[in-house]
């Protein structure tokens, strides 16, 4: 049964990558941290159920980091980049306020009660896996976060819009100087996060179903993600997103009394040890 | 920066003063808002009952249901001209299922809005919570959900009354079932509080008498919204038998991705304790075929004024109440005689009799134990069965009062 | 660094009169002034439940005076040290619970346990203070907001469950005849007589942080809170001044704690929840946390908001939206905006009647 649970912590450790990967992406070309991403969660799991009866699961998958993605772009004009000039600190706090904010309109819209949303007919079912069944839809997530995975290291690491990401995030000012774009930069960056966390929204709605609660309850392993992997590393949040939804998973096996302190003794430890995450290359 | 503004105010002054006007202000607002607490009433006064269920989460849906059977059961005697020509008022208000905002707003209804009756409340520790205050709030608990046996034991109250079967009872009508199923070696999955850790151990001690084994007892914290882990532990954990003690949204979570996983199909017997009830066959469907589950009430239970009940509720709502509904009209009924019992809406005179309440109910006769504030009525165990398209009750058996519970908890001193 | 720019608060005299016995008069009368205005404060605010005689309001103005110790702890730390703690539930709730398990579980006489539920959190506080107050910015931030989960998760742990009750929580139940402060535990819900006790520890927590904001010591730490490189060099230590004052923040936070488990005669995991975390920083903020007062006057208003609008569901947004609000436009909070209001006034008057 431990490729079972194995499996378990994939999945989740996958979710979890796609969605550091947009919050690193921010928290790297701006340098703060968007406490909202949560909320830009829930709103991708809550269009995807409405999608869902219109356009099927496929459709939702692809509507909601659109729709997400607006909103990314809406918080880079309308909050962003007016306070550009205030303080790190400040403006994350303004995203935590934009969280309460967007979350309460959603429950609003959409009601307190949890929405179930049937993943795609065609993964309904268990697939064998070294012998014991296993639910094909977690299989999809765990292979849907691989392709996303590569894909944007490949993005990043090839392009050359990647390249003046990474400029920007190691130095803003002087990638400037050197003729990046960093306003346009921005807006991509925050579509880009908006859409992943759109993405993983639409594959959780049928994995952890639908529910006022989501967003919150993802928030703080997601900030510990993105924290513990370093200061804007994608690379740094994914590995991070894989080690703790495995050693979640695998340590509930064992001793779940401990394991559940886990993320937070990992958070503590590495920024008491270096303040700028194990992959980070910029002190906050 | 000077100390001092151009126009001689101090800073530190200026706050000062904002200090003095805030706490006159206070004063003033407080005291517009007008000497408050319920007065004593004399004549025809209402019944002022207010309900306090969640707005959301788990239970949000029962607390819906409460209200709705509240509702019907004062629009009901209203239309007969009331109780002993008092007229029955409702109030509801929703919470976020804390315990701290239940009680918060508990006072709120007790002191602006004038109830003295306070229902709706799912939770146990909400009731946990509230109880300790109603002294002191001169309000009465009627309590119609939750479960907890401390709650009519080492935290009895005097201003409190449970209407609903304990989980001791409860289990009681699940244990004396477990001989006749074919499984020896039991799984217990229970949710992480109070009530789920009772009948854990309850339906262990059951499992034991009976002559069977339970390999395996996991508890998952409410809301669980990923029950993979603990699945794949109870398919590892070679049982024959699986207990199940989930609620609401929880109880739909594991069921649905149980069958993900195909768990069901690698069990003897399946028994499920609080996580099937009517509203949701229609979720189930056939995942729950076959399973065993406690009953609190059915609505073919045959006594005269349970067929008047679920008539009058049929051609009101067009569907048959289920127990959320039926406990809380019950409490309504028994409420009511109590009031009438004793000619007053004073809680000390109403608590009076309701301990000793005796009367026909739609569960059949009822009676209130004094030694703790528990409602005597008999609980049941039912079969689930998929047929004709839809989810129905099979072989209901029936388990006395006398047997789940024939004493009162020593650890109540009331 | 961050910093959200108060007033200077430097306790210097005006322009020096030039005479060596002049400075004594005005300074004398003033500090008297100062002196007479807090116990009038104190006095008048003793004799609040002979003015508001319904129990509903009076409740929130309890409540309010608990949070508003937390607020203030929270608010002395972020505006003098620049450190915002999304973590001050932990001492806040470690405090309660320590009051609960000693006097529920152990039997204690209620006044003892709650000195030592104070006392358990500031020693956690000064612990955690220790390891934390050097990281800057965000990095404490997300510590504190760590550490404080981490707590959550301990009070929830099935292992613990015999200590903490995990999610059902702990009813508190005095032993057999205690009293606290001469009230038995039923007085002790009863808003108008816990309110004394409220108003009092509230008072005195609001002198205590004003007057170690005024004093030497206060000044350090703002010559940190600016630049932690300057004062180094310029000999000081930025540690231990860091460190006094998160000790100092963490025990109005169990203090407040403990006056929380007093009044509610229950904990549950929330007093250590996000939420709780979340709001008792923003009620701080929203009032104004460049002040003393400013932040009790915040969870004054967030009790009466929680009071109303709990049922309908919308006190996270409207908390929200005040946060987004103070953040964007009235910088230096509620407090702020009614100073600046009141000198706007101020000026506008005179200058009308010099026309």
């Amino acid at each position: 049964m431990s490729i079972a649970n194995l499996l378990n912590g994939v999945a989740f450790g996958a979710l979890l990558l796609i969605l550091s990967s947009g919050l690193a992406l921010i928290y790297g070309l701006r340098g703060v941290i968007n406490f909202a991403h949560g909320a830009l969660y829930m709103l991708g799991a809550y269009v995807a159920y409405q999608s869902v009866g219109a356009l099927g699961f496929w459709g939702a998958l692809v509507v909601a980091p659109l729709v997400v993605a607006v909103a990314g772009v809406a918080l880079e004009l309308g909050v962003f980049r007016p306070l550009e000039h205030r303080s790190h600190v400040e403006v994350g706090l303004v995203t935590f306020g934009l969280a309460m904010i967007i979350e309460r309109v959603i429950v609003l819209i959409w009601g307190e009660d949890t929405l179930p949303v049937e993943g795609p007919g065609g993964l309904a079912g268990t697939v064998s896996v070294f012998g014991s069944g296993y639910p094909a839809y977690r299989l999809f997530i765990i292979a849907t976060a691989a392709v996303m995975a590569v894909g944007l290291f490949v993005w990043l690491q090839r392009s050359r819009t990647g390249l003046h990401i990474r400029a920007t995030s190691q130095d803003p000012e002087m990638a400037e100087i050197l003729g990046v774009n960093v306003s346009r930069l921005s807006l991509l960056v925050m579509a880009v996060g908006g859409a992943l966390a759109g993405v993983a929204g639409a594959l959780a709605a049928p994995y952890f179903s639908v529910q006022p609660s989501m967003g919150q309850a993802i928030l703080i392993p997601v900030l510990i993600v993105v924290v513990v992997g370093g200061v804007g590393s994608v690379g740094g949040a994914m590995t991070a997103a894989l080690v703790l939804g495995i050693g979640q998973t695998l340590g509930n096996v064992w001793a779940p009394s401990v394991t559940v302190l886990l993320p937070y003794v990992l958070v503590i430890g590495v920024l008491l040890w270096r303040p700028t995450g194990i992959a980070g290359k910029r002190v906050v | 920066m000077n100390r001092f503004t151009r126009d001689g105010s101090s800073p530190r002054r200026v706050r000062r003063c904002i200090a003095l006007l805030a706490v006159t202000a206070m004063a003033t607002l407080a005291a517009c808002g007008g000497a408050g607490g319920s007065g004593s009433g004399s004549g025809d006064e209402p019944i002022k009952i207010a309900l306090i269920p969640p707005s959301g989460g788990v239970f949000a849906i029962y607390g819906r249901d409460t209200i709705k059977a509240w509702e019907f059961a004062a629009d009901e005697v209203n239309a007969a001209g009331g109780v002993d020509g008092r007229k029955v008022e409702i109030t509801a208000v929703e919470t976020d299922g804390t315990p701290a905002a239940t009680v918060r707003a508990a006072r709120r209804a007790v002191t602006q809005d004038g109830a003295r009756f306070i229902g709706g409340i799912i939770t146990s520790p909400e009731v946990a919570a509230l109880q300790p205050q109603l002294p002191s709030m001169n309000a009465l608990l009627l309590n119609s959900s939750a479960v907890d046996d401390p709650l009519t034991g080492e935290q009895c109250n005097a201003n409190a009354f449970r209407f609903v079967q304990n989980t001791r009872m409860a289990i009681g009508g699940v244990a004396s079932s477990l001989k006749d199923l074919p499984a020896k070696k039991w799984a217990i999955m229970a949710v992480d509080y109070s009530a789920g850790r009772t009948s854990a151990k309850a339906f262990t001690k059951a499992v034991e008498a009976s002559g069977g084994e339970v390999v395996m007892t996991q508890f998952a914290p409410q809301p669980t919204a990923d029950f993979g882990s603990f699945i794949t532990k109870l398919q590892g954990s070679g049982a024959d038998g699986l207990y199940v003690h989930e609620n609401g949204v929880d109880a739909q979570a594991f069921v649905n991705q149980g069958t993900q996983f195909n768990l069901f199909d690698s069990f003897k017997s399946i028994v499920s304790f609080k996580v099937i009830n009517e509203p949701l066959f229609e979720t189930f469907g056939q995942k729950v075929d076959g399973f065993n589950a406690d009953l609190g009430y059915a609505h073919q239970l045959d006594n005269p004024e349970n067929a008047a009940f679920v008539k009058a509720w049929k051609d009101e709502f067009g569907s048959d109440p289920y127990h959320v509904e039926a406990d809380n009209y019950l409490t309504a009924q028994a409420l009511f005689k109590a009031v009438e019992d004793a000619g007053s809406v004073e809680p000390k005179d109403v608590a009076a009799t309701m301990e000793k309440l005796s009367m026909d109910s739609i569960v059949g006769p009822i009676e209130m134990r004094g030694a703790d504030h528990q409602l005597q009525r008999s609980s049941y165990f039912a079969g689930v069965k998929f047929a004709d398209g839809q989810l129905g009750w099979d072989d209901i058996t029936e388990i006395p009062a006398s047997q789940t519970t024939p004493t009162a908890d020593p650890a109540c001193k009331l | 660094m961050t910093t959200f720019s108060p007033p200077t608060e430097a306790d210097q005299d005006p322009v020096p009169s030039g005479r060596p016995g002049a400075r004594r008069g005005p300074r004398v009368s003033r500090r008297a002034w100062r002196a007479a205005a807090v116990v009038a404060v104190f006095v008048i605010g003793l004799g609040l439940p002979v003015v508001v005689s319904n129990p509903y309001y009076l409740g929130i103005a309890t409540d309010g005076a608990v949070l508003g110790i937390l607020a203030l702890s929270i608010g002395f730390l972020a505006s003098r040290c620049g450190l915002i703690s999304l973590g001050h539930t932990t001492f806040f709730g470690l405090a309660a619970y320590t009051f609960a398990i000693s006097t529920t579980n152990w039997g204690w006489a209620p006044l003892v346990a709650a000195l030592f539920a104070v006392l358990v959190g500031s020693a956690v506080g000064a612990l955690v203070g220790a390891a934390i107050v050097r990281t800057p910015g965000i990095g404490f931030l997300v510590l504190t907001l760590a550490i404080g989960q981490a707590f959550y998760q301990l009070s929830v742990q099935t292992a613990l469950r015999p200590l903490t009750g995990t999610y059902d929580g702990i009813p508190i139940i005095y032993a057999d005849g205690q009293t606290m402060l001469g009230r038995d535990q039923a007085d002790m819900g009863d808003a108008s007589q816990f309110w004394p006790i409220a108003w009092t520890v509230l008072i005195g927590f609001v002198v205590v942080v004003t007057l170690v904001t005024r004093s030497r010591f206060g000044r350090t730490i703002e010559a940190v809170r600016e630049n932690e490189e300057r004062a180094r060099f310029s000999g000081l230590n930025t540690f231990t001044p860091r460190l006094l004052a998160f000790m100092l923040s963490a025990t109005g936070a169990s203090v407040a704690g403990v006056l929380f488990a007093l009044k509610a005669n229950y904990v549950s995991p929330n007093v250590f929840s996000f939420v709780t975390a979340g709001d008792s920083v923003i009620a701080a903020l929203v009032g104004g946390w460049t002040t003393a007062v400013g932040p009790v006057i915040g969870a004054v208003l967030y009790v009466f908001g929680q009071s109303e609008l709990g049922a309908t569901g919308n006190l996270q947004l409207f908390t929200g939206i005040a946060l987004v609000v103070t953040i964007a436009f009235l910088r230096t909070g509620i407090v702020g905006a009614l100073t600046s209001l009141w000198s706007l006034a101020r000026r506008v008057l005179l200058t009308r009647r010099t026309r």
